[in-house]
């Protein structure tokens, strides 16, 4: 169908290779994470029978496929890849899961079932942003675990997407494996981990020490600021529990660094276990040099701000070279909780306002990015000015196509038994804007109709389609014909600019409605139609 | 309005002022006029915040834009920059759902009318 190529959507349906290596876990419904896996998987998995497999081609196939933008698209596709898996195996599990998830799905635990519904609409119809769907599907899973305030109102794709961005790959990663997490978490952590960026899910001995450090760089630039929106009271013990060594250590020198903790606003905090035992702090170092080299090669947004788990907005940065605190080999006291952590990145300014600030503009930038992918044929386009001209235009062409197939759907499917009252608008041109626009072609009709002095039965019966256009996903009506000049007039009208006749209709339409059509009325009406159009 | 009323359906923040706002259209409130007064002064706060580095002239023009994209989506007037764009996301998606399901029923319906002669 025409809709399919309209957006140019389409549906990454890779072969099967994926979901069955990610759902070698918990029996997870194929179907609804499969598309979604296939719509960001864009390399092929290697067939690795075991999710660390999955995980490393996850982590290396960024580094070996960059997206044609910066660093931070690739990670958006590593959130994409993340948020797949992380909902392959969420399905069913989510019991298990509820303790690691709060940090991943802050806000879609408040979406309603009509969201995940829609979500599968979009998946039917081959359209949706990577992260959406994959965000809602776990949704009703996490309902209670939303900790966070600023997104529970319904902002739940995008905030999920964010808070998947956030180094709360650790939330994921635990998410994904809550039982080797667990354990991995009650045995010793093994060295080198994934450190601050992940920390949750890296623990896993099996990770080679290489691919841990790439990815920290990668998911290093991952806005830190999403951390703070994840709630993540549940997730922190268990985060904890899985930090590495090294993830405790660096935070620990940072933290040793700075000497003191400024607090942000807003107060979640995933904790970054810097109590748990260090393992080899020369090698963490080693490590922490070595991503500190990659992030400095990143771009600026990906650049020093490693810290997945949680960090105190310090003011460590006074000293970007010694940011990790060479110097410093244990880690410092339990670090507080319910704060939100911020890393300021190398080179950058660390007041708290400041941070504050890049923290907001790495939200908007994501939710930027998001849009971009919403919007067809936005990928080339770079620049904020830009970008918002294209979301602009693509909202309004998407309204006038409402409108329009709206009025399409009047001609083709008048209603008889309307209840007038209920939908005449009796004050509807408001200031607003463009929003009201596709009222209009609805009143035009009726109007218009109304216009047509001969034709009373056809009048009336042609105004009650154009008003009732009772138009549901599950009604189909009967159709009545309208007459020809009536569908050429509504065509005029609808080239009209509205706002010309909104202030001449309202009063109009008001009398249209408390008089039922009579025929002074139309008369006058005719008379102000005409001049009009 | 019929396909208004079908977008206004779900709990997001731009669906509510929607219903909202074809309440006051059934209701025929006269008091509804000002309804986009309340102008969302952090998003003239936050006209600074939008670009990395932006230049006075970009962040003037990414204002502007924002504040186009606030009109368009209903309730947007209200919201913050960061929230508006979950919501235009949002809206964009049910815009597309809303416009391929009517697309559907029209080609439907127009099969319907074929077939009928």
């Amino acid at each position: 169908m025409e809709k399919e190529g309209f957006w140019g959507l389409q549906w990454q349906s890779t072969g099967a290779k994926l979901p069955p290596e990610l759902n070698s876990g918990p029996a997870v419904s194929d179907q609804l994470p499969q598309c979604f896996l296939h719509l960001n998987w864009k390399q092929p998995m290697a067939h690795d029978a075991d999710f660390e497999s999955a995980l490393s081609s996850l982590v290396s196939s960024p580094c070996s496929n960059p997206p044609a933008s910066a660093d931070g698209s690739g990670i958006g596709e590593l959130i994409g890849r993340l948020g797949g898996i992380c909902n392959s195996n969420d399905i069913s599990p989510s019991s298990r899961y509820r303790s690691a998830d709060a940090s991943c799905y802050g806000t879609p635990l408040n979406s309603p079932p009509k969201l995940n519904l829609s979500v599968m609409d979009h998946r039917h119809q081959g359209r949706g942003g990577p992260p959406m769907p994959v965000n809602r599907v776990p949704g009703p899973h996490l309902g209670p675990l939303s900790a966070e305030p600023g997104f529970e109102d319904g902002a739940a794709r995008l905030s999920c997407f964010a808070g998947r961005s956030s180094g709360s790959f650790a939330g994921q990663f635990g998410f994904l494996e809550p039982g080797n997490l667990s354990e991995a978490s009650r045995s010793e952590s093994p060295k080198a981990g994934f450190g601050s960026c992940v920390g949750v899910g890296q623990s896993r001995s099996e990770r080679p020490a290489h691919l841990e450090t790439e990815m920290r760089s990668k998911i290093g630039g991952s806005s830190t600021a999403e951390e703070s929106e994840l709630g993540n009271g549940p997730v922190e013990s268990s985060l904890s529990h899985r930090m590495t060594a090294e993830a405790s250590s660096l935070r620990g020198i940072a933290d040793n660094k700075s000497g003191k903790w400024k607090t942000a606003a807003k107060r979640k905090g995933r904790e970054a276990p810097l109590s748990s035992s260090a393992t080899n702090p020369p090698a963490n170092m080693t490590e922490e040099e070595n991503s500190d080299a990659k992030r400095c090669k990143s771009a600026d947004r990906n650049g020093g701000a490693k810290n997945a788990a949680v960090k105190p907005k310090t003011e460590q940065n006074g000293d970007p070279g010694h940011r990790e605190g060479m110097d410093n080999d244990h880690k410092p006291p339990e670090p507080p909780k319910d704060y939100i952590h911020v890393r300021a990145r190398r080179g950058q300014a660390t007041d708290a306002h400041s941070l504050a600030e890049r923290v907001r503009r790495e939200k908007i930038s994501k939710r930027m990015k998001f849009l971009q992918d919403l919007v067809p044929g936005c990928n080339k386009v770079t620049g904020k000015a830009v970008m918002l001209d294209e979301i602009i235009n693509y909202v309004q062409s998407l309204q006038r196509q409402v409108e329009f197939l709206s009025m399409k759907l009047t001609t083709l499917n008048p209603q008889m038994d309307v209840s007038m009252e209920n939908f005449l608008p009796k004050d509807m041109y408001q200031s607003r804007g463009l929003m009201p626009q596709p009222v209009y072609p609805a009143e035009i009709g009726t109007v218009l109709s109304y216009a047509h002095q001969p034709q009373t039965i056809a009048l009336q019966s042609v105004m009650t389609s154009g008003l009732e256009e009772q138009f549901s996903l599950n009604s189909l009506q009967s159709s009545l014909r309208q007459s020809q000049s009536m569908q050429h007039a509504t065509t005029d009208a609808y080239t009209d600019a509205p706002s010309q006749l909104g202030g001449l209709w309202e009063d109009d339409l008001q009398s249209v409605a408390q008089t039922g059509f009579g025929q002074n009325h139309g008369q006058t009406h005719t008379s102000h139609m005409k001049i009009e159009l | 309005m019929a396909a208004e009323m079908g977008l206004a359906r779900s709990s997001r923040h731009w669906s509510r002022a929607l219903r909202r706002r074809l309440l006051l259209l059934r209701r025929g409130t006269a008091s509804d006029g000002c309804g986009c007064q309340n102008e969302a002064l952090t998003s003239s706060k936050e006209g600074g915040d939008l670009g990395v580095g932006a230049n006075e002239e970009e962040a003037v023009e990414v204002e502007a834009r924002v504040r186009a994209l606030q009109r368009l989506v209903p309730g947007g007037e209200e919201l913050g920059t960061e929230r508006l764009f979950e919501e235009t996301a949002d809206y964009i998606e049910a815009l597309q759902v809303q416009v391929s399901a009517m697309r559907t029923l029209a080609c439907l319906l127009d099969e319907l009318r074929e077939k009928r002669g």
